[in-house]
């Protein structure tokens, strides 16, 4: 049961998802989920491990199958065509053009190495998007740019940082203009003095205005970023509201205790 | 095809030189082995801790014996060591120093491999609670190394079996050879073919499962 | 001295013999190999149990015995083909296994968020393919396959006890008129070794580069 303090979003919402569940063979990892994202707004997801926050995201661009309940990205389902009655499982081009709407950036950032950067961005332009060989490099320039990697524009990701590596990823995502940004924990894998750059770039993202829905531990960024929070557990969300609400006055225990395991963050900006 | 009479009965007769055949690929396949191990373990060490100049000596071994035919190896050990000093050997004595030698070759590197991936913090551990260099390599080093390059060996080990059929270019009679003499007595290659490649197989999977259940055991992930 | 050079032309005649062999067979398996391979990384399961099955069979019997078998058996059941291209057709069968091996290993050794980052940005299972996996089993592909054109050369040694005239089969007739045995086995060892100890090391500088 979530307590909502939603804002009624304008229109059809970007994501909108129902009754969702997902087990992984015994193991329900999640026991029916909804949550809905409206166009411009920044959700954090958050919640301790194995409450399927992760499994969560990745039913959004169907990289997990999700069993039961629906996913929909403007209206459109996302893994199955309703068919008369029964579900019928999306051919694989069907979900090429759906996932494009919602691009991914990884924990692991999953550059194609033997690409350059530039590459990396402009493949997903040319095939997905059908872009022209000369336009996809020039959005890859420009995007390059915007994340502060201009000088890495033909550089291999072998020869780049783990930050420098997750800010291509993240222009490799947001140059195919997708409806959604899906972040995945993409901090995770950093060194500690490399997760300021990206987070940087994530802020400057929100400040425009994207879609997004973020899953990580950084308390401190979701707090500043996001407008709402969602607190997962168990495979259900127990709170969905704006950041004041869930680390001001922390209304549910576990959330608490959850919350009191990141030694140093303080709900209130001093 | 639909003229050829399967007879199995003729080759049955003879199948119990498949079967000392095979007992003496097995021989074979152990003492090269075992000699093998010996070589690779030796050496292994050798390149690693000993001195700088073994190396390059260590490296052309292993470069010769592995970029030349096994046959050819065999040839030589058998017919032209004799014939150029005063040595005398038969042909399974010839054999088993062939295939020990050339297996050495290759368990070089795998040993060397299993114990270059033996964590420095083990080692260290040993150190620090005061046994010498010999008791880490013994207690410490070894086994881990060992546990290590269970899967390689694995491998390797089913390829030297494999490897003992080379032994039947100069009249050795294992399995290989029994197959063929069997096949030139009674003229029924396909059906000898279809008893004796079952026996290769079985052998093969049976040392293969031996080795992966001691794998189980033992064995660390890496 | 002299005899020794002598010999020479024969022993290159049989060097060339063991070179066309060899060729022929890393060509021909090469083209059995990779799209059974690729079958076994990515097909159904009712594609992927025979060649399975094929590849463990083949790979678990020594080349020699399978050699034995084309050669001997083939004829036995009417199926009568040239003595080289019997030896070929059973190299090739055994390497073709190895292919399979490679090809099947160099696909899955591809880290799984590879395919994931390539769905994610919308591409289709052929673009995948063609850019993404393909270009990253290349580079595993190579190193284990340049050594198995070392065992190629190699195993390509055995055709001699079928008759068939390559560098061991010369070798061995030369000592026969000659009675040099020692020098020329030597001699004959340093030739197998000068055409493979170059591609051994192309493999270990190949496996350096890519992996």
């Amino acid at each position: 049961m979530a307590e909502t303090d939603a804002r009624a979003s304008a229109g059809t919402p970007v994501i909108a998802i129902e009754g969702l569940t997902k087990s992984f063979g015994a193991n329900q990892v999640l026991k029916g989920v909804d949550l809905s994202v409206g166009k411009g707004e920044v959700v954090a997801i958050i919640g301790p491990s194995g409450s399927g926050k992760t499994t969560l995201l990745r039913c959004i661009n169907f990289l997990e199958e999700y069993d039961g309940g629906s996913i929909r990205i403007d209206g459109t389902e996302v893994g199955y065509r309703d068919g008369a009655g029964a579900r019928k499982r999306r051919s694989d081009r069907e979900l090429a053009a759906i996932r494009v709407d919602a691009a991914m950036v990884f924990q692991q950032f999953n550059l194609f190495p033997h690409l350059t950067a530039a590459q990396n961005i402009m493949l997903g332009l040319m095939k997905s998007r059908g872009r022209s060989k000369a336009e996809a490099r020039a959005i890859a320039e420009k995007w390059l740019a915007r994340v502060g990697l201009s000088a890495k524009v033909d550089a291999m990701p072998s020869q780049m940082s783990g930050g420098q590596q997750q800010r291509v990823g993240i222009a490799r995502a947001v140059a195919m203009e997708p409806k959604v940004l899906l972040l995945d924990e993409i901090t995770s894998a950093l060194d500690p003095e490399l997760v300021g750059e990206v987070l940087a770039v994530v802020q400057e993202l929100a400040t425009e205005g994207r879609t997004m829905i973020l899953v990580t531990h950084e308390m401190a960024f979701a707090r500043d970023v996001a407008d709402r929070v969602v607190f997962t557990d168990q495979g259900r969300i127990v709170i969905d509201a704006p950041p004041a609400k869930v680390f001001g006055e922390q209304p549910h225990e576990r959330l608490r205790s959850f919350l009191s395991r990141f030694a140093g963050f303080r709900p209130n900006p001093a | 095809m639909a003229n050829y009479h399967f007879n199995f009965a003729i080759v049955w007769r003879y199948a119990g030189k498949l079967f000392e055949g095979l007992l003496l690929s097995l021989e074979l396949a152990a003492a090269s082995i075992a000699i093998g191990m010996a070589i690779g373990l030796v050496l292994a060490l050798i390149s690693l801790d000993g001195p700088k100049w073994a190396r390059p000596l260590i490296a052309a071994y292993v470069e010769f014996v592995r970029n030349v035919p096994l046959l050819l190896l065999v040839y030589l050990v058998f017919y032209g060591i004799p014939s150029a000093i005063d040595l005398q050997y038969d042909a399974v004595t010839s054999f088993v120093a062939t295939l020990a030698i050339y297996s050495g070759a290759y368990l070089v590197e795998v040993m060397r491999a299993g114990l270059e991936a033996v964590p420095r913090g083990l080692i260290e551990a040993g150190k620090s609670i005061g046994l010498t260099p010999m008791k880490v390599l013994w207690h410490v080093r070894l086994p881990t190394a060992m546990r290590i390059a269970l899967p390689s060996l694995s491998n390797t080990y089913v390829s030297l079996f494999k490897d003992t059929s080379i032994a039947s270019a100069i009249a050795v009679p294992e399995l290989a050879y029994g197959m063929r003499w069997i096949e030139t007595q009674t003229f029924r290659t396909v059906e000898v073919y279809l008893l004796a490649t079952p026996i290769y197989l079985i052998t093969s999977y049976a040392i293969l499962l031996l080795l992966r259940l001691a794998e189980r055991r033992y064995a660390i992930a890496r | 001295m002299a005899t020794l050079i002598q010999t020479l032309p024969f022993l290159v005649d049989g060097l060339l013999m063991t070179l066309l062999v060899s060729a022929c067979v890393i060509v021909l398996s090469l083209i059995v190999g990779l799209p059974l391979g690729c079958v076994l990384a990515f097909g159904p399961l009712w594609a992927r149990v025979p060649i399975r099955l094929y590849a463990d069979f083949v790979r678990g019997v020594p080349i020699l015995v399978l050699l034995y078998f084309v050669y001997y058996g083939l004829p036995a059941i009417k199926v009568n083909l040239p003595s080289l291209l019997a030896a070929i057709v059973a190299l090739t069968a055994f390497k073709s296994a190895q292919i399979i091996e490679i090809t099947r290993g160099s696909f899955q050794s591809i880290p799984t968020g590879q395919t994931e980052a390539a769905k994610a940005i919308g591409l289709t299972l052929f673009d995948r393919f063609t850019h993404v996996l393909a270009p990253q089993a290349v580079r595993r592909f190579l190193p284990p396959f340049v050594n198995s054109v070392v065992d190629t050369v190699k195993g390509s040694s055995l055709v001699s006890l079928l008759g068939i005239v390559d560098l061991m089969l010369s070798l061995q007739q030369v000592i026969g008129r000659t009675h040099v045995a020692l020098p020329l086995y030597l001699i004959g060892a340093l030739m197998y070794f000068a055409i493979n100890f170059p591609l051994s090391a192309l493999s270990r500088r190949l496996e350096k580069r890519f992996v």
